[in-house]
């Protein structure tokens, strides 16, 4: 403990391990000042005290801060002083520096009192790939992360064996086990060329959008309901196939912004851009009686920057509703003028006509078709003219074979066609109208009309937009976020880059993945972070090019696992000297668990789908009320990303397991282990049919022993055989269970009472089935099962 | 960092998760790292949050929080107002409404509507209460009425947030989860915040599970739901046909596993596991006990009128009890039914028949156990009525929001004693308002907490259950 405490004085000054950084203004002085002094003497110029801000080094240095001088350096004499009247902070503020910060402060006064331009408003620049003669590195990123790790006294981990690898893998890329081919193409051969093309394999399945759009609809609040008081249903769905598609497609991520923020401005919007404009209908609503449209197009306005900020600026604008943010350059001006760009949006509607009906009423609404939907009825069309075009022969001849198997055709297409136009789903779109007026709201108060009436601006600090006399719009903020010469595109680069190293090594370079904020984190990494961010551009946007990249350097297959030494000397693990180990999501919990059960339906997009849930689970609802009709059969066992999201009552499963209720932005769920997913993992009816399928499907095999089918289960379930203590656990546990059904055979029948509908159940022993169906539960409740090592 | 309660796989990093400091990385408190570790060493999986709470010595041990959803009115409650009688019919004054926010009266004539029902003095103390509440008739010298509330949102769903979060934004964390956060749970068996809604009365509001949502706290901090019939947790209920017995072999199997994980990889986290599991395990035995009315005798079942398994807020007062009894540090119960813009008087008395007595009852059961003095009650909407008159289906009320009435009793509550009032239309409190952050304030403080060093770190700021905003320990009710 000792030991750590030594190395948390060294960090803490900068001074890591004895290695002996300088100063940095944007690592180590920046985040003292934030959190300590800009409160009253930062950006928020009404509540500033003493006329004085610190976070501006012309002004700072006007008197409170002399360069070199501590003596005479106002700012070092408050904080030291013990005069309660002169003291800074505050005694009544309830902060304080710890010696460790004055000392800091004190030495970086001494040095000149450098500042740096914030980190998270320059445009990331070009970096110098640090020299290493180690044949460690793969990856130029390899080279950032190794020189960090010997600055830091430390060498990366041994890299993972390749069954944790390929699972590693195969989670994050495709939120999915891998298949027992792939683990063993992997294990027969785990060269860097295996492992490359099964990257590729990964990347091409239609899985991998799935995978990423959990993500992304995380961010945008994506939700199958209204939010807000009877949180009845909204039309949406086709927005998420809409994600789950781009990701597919590699849809470059400017473009993917634009369509999002402003498809329906866009010169020739399709289908596709209007249904990407949903985003701006993804916040909560409330359609109860007696909402006061001002007040609540107020707080949809609010909401809209906040996730807008979160999202792309990494910001939280959202501070600065009612006052200048405290913290970060946004001023109430600025929140407002952002705001204004939504004005357009036709979101009152449903005011006028939004109904208590399931679902409810949020026009403007189209109905429509996905992608594929769209291509393959296009095909239909043009084949089914093409056949029709051809002329018929002579009325009187004999129909000819061929006409015969023409006819078929032209039949089976027409009823595709029937098909596919009945399967429209209607989903909310963004649709222009007159900006309704905005003003800066006082203390965001919506009674309040006194403050001056606001155009769409961006952030004055970063920048204006070029547009003239024309009033700015959606589309022109979209380009701007993504332009990077113009605009901020390199900020936005590099906010998304952080994020997607996030989904590979579990921790962002800076780890606030949503606020890069004078309060969040600053990155550990941050030239490497710069680098990814113009790799990110440079590669036209590519999110797969970036995945891909970022899995394929010796960064990401490090070994997981740390020495108790490793882990004291670098708890959080700054310096990515190893792979991060954490629970796996709960989509990922459940995919898992279909896949291995057999029962799982890889079909891609379509209406939310509905599993068991506990009766009464939304008898809190109302307005109206709510029955829960589980789906039937293939509804049961689709993927997790299909599941319908009710944000006020989110399916009990998910909840359990940390997913978010989309409420608000979510750039990183947390990662809990408590009682209640233990109960989930253990009694959830859903779990326990995938065990029943998954013993069922090991009971098909031709007969082998005993032995031998608890190896394959284990085997199916975590990749790899069972060790020597493993195989002991589970021989145990199942011959107590077997016992056990053969004593009480009735017991047998209860357990699979569910399981007729996808289980021949005839074909088995039910004693056998039941005891295998334990040890299938006893494995989807291990821990190696459940995590991402 | 932006969620400090991410636990990564560290020991120091599930320490820091498991006693919270709160604090990102770069603002590491060196020492409070150290009283971390220590206080660690056992993976209890209701521990408390904080290592530093609490910050004084607490009044009460725990909270019951009655919530009448919908808003009950006040005027026809706990404020009397003879002015109102007056002018009943007359046009409402528009000194009192103009530029105010309003609900579903907005844009109609205003009316005012005299109170109705009677009042009179009761107890020694000689607090007004309606006739609508015989039985909180009998607690008048018991109970501490503030008639100075004010709350800043006027729709149902939001101000529930506003009242259990101290915000209407989403995502923020129920008092609750703060109070359970702070101090942990006295139970080994249960979670340490408990949720119970009950069925009966008029159509109900709905009402979100983000009400008892940890937010930005590690979800083991978040209400969990009993239902009133079927499960009485989620998935607490073993797979049909499997016993006690398997179920036992099942998790030792698991965690034998896990074990043997443990014992490869060093990792910290299946420590944790292996302890959810006992808890979870435990919970399959300690909540059916619970639930389970039949060793209470008849004259307590009496008392409350409850019939077991009805999911009546009779039966809850009787499991809010229990819940008490095995160490429950928040418990909150939620009547729906109380929003009454017509019709007034009829739906007055479906809830308060429903609710008034089994108030009572846990009041005075939880004294004769000698419970009451540590456990705070507390009672009331999300917030008041009108004394306009709206009428749909009746005379009745519109949400009101600044003014109105809740009362507290138990620990370090001073008994019969009246709080603030409201000007004599009961409009505006007027006299020692009393702010939602206020009440949030009193009641951190009765259970030894500190309001304003009461902070967790979330998205760049020091958050707290009373926000950034004035807030004051209201000690006036305080004995």
């Amino acid at each position: 403990m000792r030991f750590l405490l030594i190395i948390a004085v060294l960090w803490v000054l900068g001074l890591d391990f004895g290695f002996a950084d300088e100063i940095s203004f944007n690592r180590d002085v920046r985040p003292i000042l934030s959190d300590k002094c800009f409160s009253c003497h930062g950006p928020d110029g009404k509540h500033r005290e003493a006329d004085l801000r610190l976070d501006v080094e012309k002004d700072a240095k006007e008197s409170a801060i002399i360069p070199g001088d501590v003596e005479l350096s106002e700012v070092i004499l408050r904080i030291i002083s013990t005069d309660p009247d002169s003291q800074m902070p505050p005694p009544d503020s309830g902060k304080s520096l710890t010696a460790e910060q004055i000392d800091l402060l004190k030495n970086w006064v001494r040095e000149g009192a450098p500042y740096q331009a914030y980190w998270a408003y320059s445009k990331p620049l070009p970096q110098r790939i640090p020299a290493t003669q180690s044949k460690w590195p793969r990856d130029p990123i390899d080279h950032f992360v190794l020189t960090a790790q010997i600055n830091h006294g430390m060498e990366p981990a041994k890299d993972a064996d390749p069954v944790t690898l390929i699972r590693r893998l195969a989670f994050d890329l495709t939120g999915l086990p891998p298949s027992q081919r792939q683990v063993e193409t992997y294990v027969a051969d785990p060269t860097r060329q295996t492992f490359a093309r099964l990257v590729d394999e990964f990347l091409d399945s239609p899985a991998f959008g799935e995978r990423m759009a959990i993500y992304w609809l995380d961010l945008v609040r994506y939700a199958d309901t209204v939010g807000y008081h009877g949180d009845q249903d909204h039309n949406i769905s086709p927005y998420r196939d809409y994600v789950i598609d781009c990701f597919n497609r590699d849809v470059p991520f400017d473009e993917f912004s634009r369509q999002q923020l402003a498809g329906d401005l866009l010169a020739g919007a399709d289908d596709n851009d209007l249904v990407a404009s949903g985003y701006n209908r993804l916040l909560q609503t409330s359609h109860e009686g007696g909402v006061q449209p001002k007040e609540y197009l107020a707080m949809y306005a609010a909401d809209r920057i906040r996730n807008l900020s979160a999202v792309w600026f990494g910001a939280t604008v959202g501070c600065a509703q009612c006052h200048d943010h405290k913290y970060d350059p946004y001023t109430i001006q600025d929140f407002y003028s952002l705001a204004a760009f939504f004005a357009d949006v036709d979101e009152d509607q449903h005011f006028k006509v939004g109904s208590n009906a399931l679902p409810t009423r949020r026009p403007p609404e189209i109905a429509v078709l996905t992608r594929w939907q769209r291509e393959r009825l296009r095909t239909i069309d043009q084949k089914l003219s093409e056949l029709r075009s051809v002329p018929a022969k002579s009325e009187n001849a004999k129909p000819s074979e061929s006409t015969n198997s023409k006819a078929a055709t032209i039949a089976r297409l027409e009823q595709e066609q029937a098909q596919l136009q009945a399967a429209k789903r209607t989903t909310m779109i963004t649709q222009s109208t007159e900006p309704r007026e905005m003003r800066v709201l006082p203390r965001g108060d919506w009674l309040d009309e006194s403050g001056p009436i606001v155009t769409p601006s961006v952030p004055a600090f970063l920048g204006t937009l070029q547009t003239g006399d024309r009033r700015a719009n959606r589309l022109d903020l979209a380009n701007w976020l993504v332009d990077e010469q113009e605009g901020v595109g390199g900020l936005t680069a590099r906010v998304m880059a952080n994020r997607l190293w996030f989904l590979l090594f579990g921790r962002g370079i800076s780890s606030s993945l949503a606020d890069f904020g004078g309060q969040g984190e600053p990155p550990t990494h941050p030239e490497l972070l710069d680098h990814l961010a113009i790799q990110f551009v440079q590669d036209n946007w590519s999110v797969k090019r970036m995945m891909r990249r970022l899995v394929l350097t010796h960064t990401y297959q490090q070994s997981s696992q740390a020495s108790p030494e490793m882990i004291s000397a670098d708890p959080n693990n700054l310096w990515f000297a190893r792979q991060s180990r954490y629970r796996l999501s709960a989509e990922m919990v459940r995919d898992q668990a279909l896949t291995a059960s057999g029962l799982f339906i890889a079909d891609v997009g379509g209406p939310s789908v509905r599993p068991h849930q506990p009766a009464g689970y939304y008898r809190h609802l109302n307005f109206p009320r709510r029955v829960y009709s589980p789906d039937r059969g293939s509804g049961q066992y689709r993927r997790g990303v299909y599941i319908h999201w009710q944000r006020q009552f989110l399916h009990p499963m998910l909840k359990a397991m940390d997913a978010p209720s989309r409420e608000e932005c979510t750039a990183q769920r947390p990662r809990s282990n408590t009682p209640l997913e233990a109960l989930v993992l253990l009694n959830d009816p859903s779990l326990v049919d995938t065990s029943i399928a998954l013993a069922s499907r090991l009971l098909k095999r031709p007969a082998i022993s005993t032995p031998q089918r608890l190896r394959e289960i284990f085997q199916i379930v975590l990749s790899r055989p069972p060790d020597e203590t493993e195989m002991s656990v589970l021989t145990d546990f199942f011959t107590k269970e077997i016992e056990h059904y053969r004593t009480a055979p009735q017991a047998a029948t209860m357990l699979l009472e569910s399981a007729d509908d996808f289980v021949d159940t005839e074909m088995v022993s039910p004693v056998e089935l039941a005891s295998w169906t334990g040890v299938a539960r006893l494995l989807l409740n291990a821990h190696e099962t459940v995590t991402r090592q | 960092m932006n969620n400090p309660f991410t636990p990564e796989s560290s020991m120091v990093q599930r320490r820091t998760f498991l006693k919270g400091s709160g604090i990102g990385l770069g603002h590491l408190a060196l020492t409070k790292m150290l009283a971390n570790d220590a206080a660690a060493a056992g993976a209890d999986a209701n521990a408390s949050g904080r290592s530093d709470t609490p910050h004084h010595l607490p009044k009460a041990k725990r909270v019951i929080f009655l919530c009448m959803a919908g808003g009950p009115s006040h005027l026809e409650t706990f404020d009397y107002k003879p002015k109102l009688a007056e002018l009943d019919g007359q046009p409402m004054p528009d000194s009192f409404t103009q530029g105010q926010p309003i609900a579903q009266l907005q844009g109609k004539q205003l009316k005012c509507q005299g109170p109705l029902t009677k009042f009179a003095k009761y107890g020694n103390s000689g607090q007004l209460i309606s006739d609508f509440l015989p039985f909180h008739q009998k607690m008048a010298d018991q109970i501490c009425v503030v008639r100075s509330l004010v709350t800043e949102q006027i729709n149902h769903d939001p101000a529930h947030t506003f009242m259990n979060t101290g915000t209407a934004i989403s995502g923020r964390p129920s008092m609750g989860s703060w109070v359970t956060y702070g101090l942990g749970s006295e139970t080994e068996n249960l979670p340490g915040f408990v949720v119970l809604t009950s069925v009966g009365g008029r159509n109900p509001q709905p009402i979100a599970s983000r009400q008892w949502s940890a937010g930005f706290l590690p979800s083991r901090f978040q209400g969990v739901e009993f239902n009133g019939s079927g499960q009485p947790v989620n998935y607490v209920q073993p797979p049909p046909g499997i016993t006690r017995k398997q179920q036992r072999r099942l998790i030792d199997a698991v965690s034998a596993l896990n074990q043997h994980q443990l014992d490869k990889t060093g990792d910290p986290e299946i420590e944790t596991r292996l302890s959810t599991y006992e808890l979870a395990y435990r919970m399959q035995t300690s909540v059916p006990e619970l639930a389970d009315l039949a060793d209470e005798p008849q004259h307590i079942l009496d008392m409350y009128g409850a019939k077991p398994g009805d999911g009546t807020y009779a039966s809850n007062c009787l499991l809010a009890r229990r819940l008490a009894e095995r160490g429950v540090r928040f418990i909150q119960l939620y009547h729906r039914g109380w929003d009454h813009h017509g019709g007034l008087v009829q739906y007055m008395n479906t809830c308060c028949g429903l609710t008034d007595r089994p108030t009572w009852a846990l009041l005075t059961d939880l004294q004769q156990r000698g419970m009451l003095e540590d456990t705070l009650i507390i009672w009331g909407g999300e917030f008041g009525r009108t004394p306009m008159f709206q009428g749909k289906g009746g005379a009745g009320r519109d949400h009101h929001i600044k003014g109105f009435s809740m009362w507290l009793a138990g620990g370090g509550i001073k008994p019969g004693y009246s709080h603030g009032g409201t000007d004599e239309l009961g409009y505006h409190a007027v006299d020692d308002v009393v702010h939602v952050r206020d009440l949030h304030a009193t009641m951190l403080h009765l259970l030894g907490i500190d309001h304003r060093r009461f902070t967790v770190r979330h998205q760049g700021l020091d958050m707290r259950l009373t926000g950034v905003e004035p807030s004051q320990v209201v000690h006036d009710i305080l004995v």
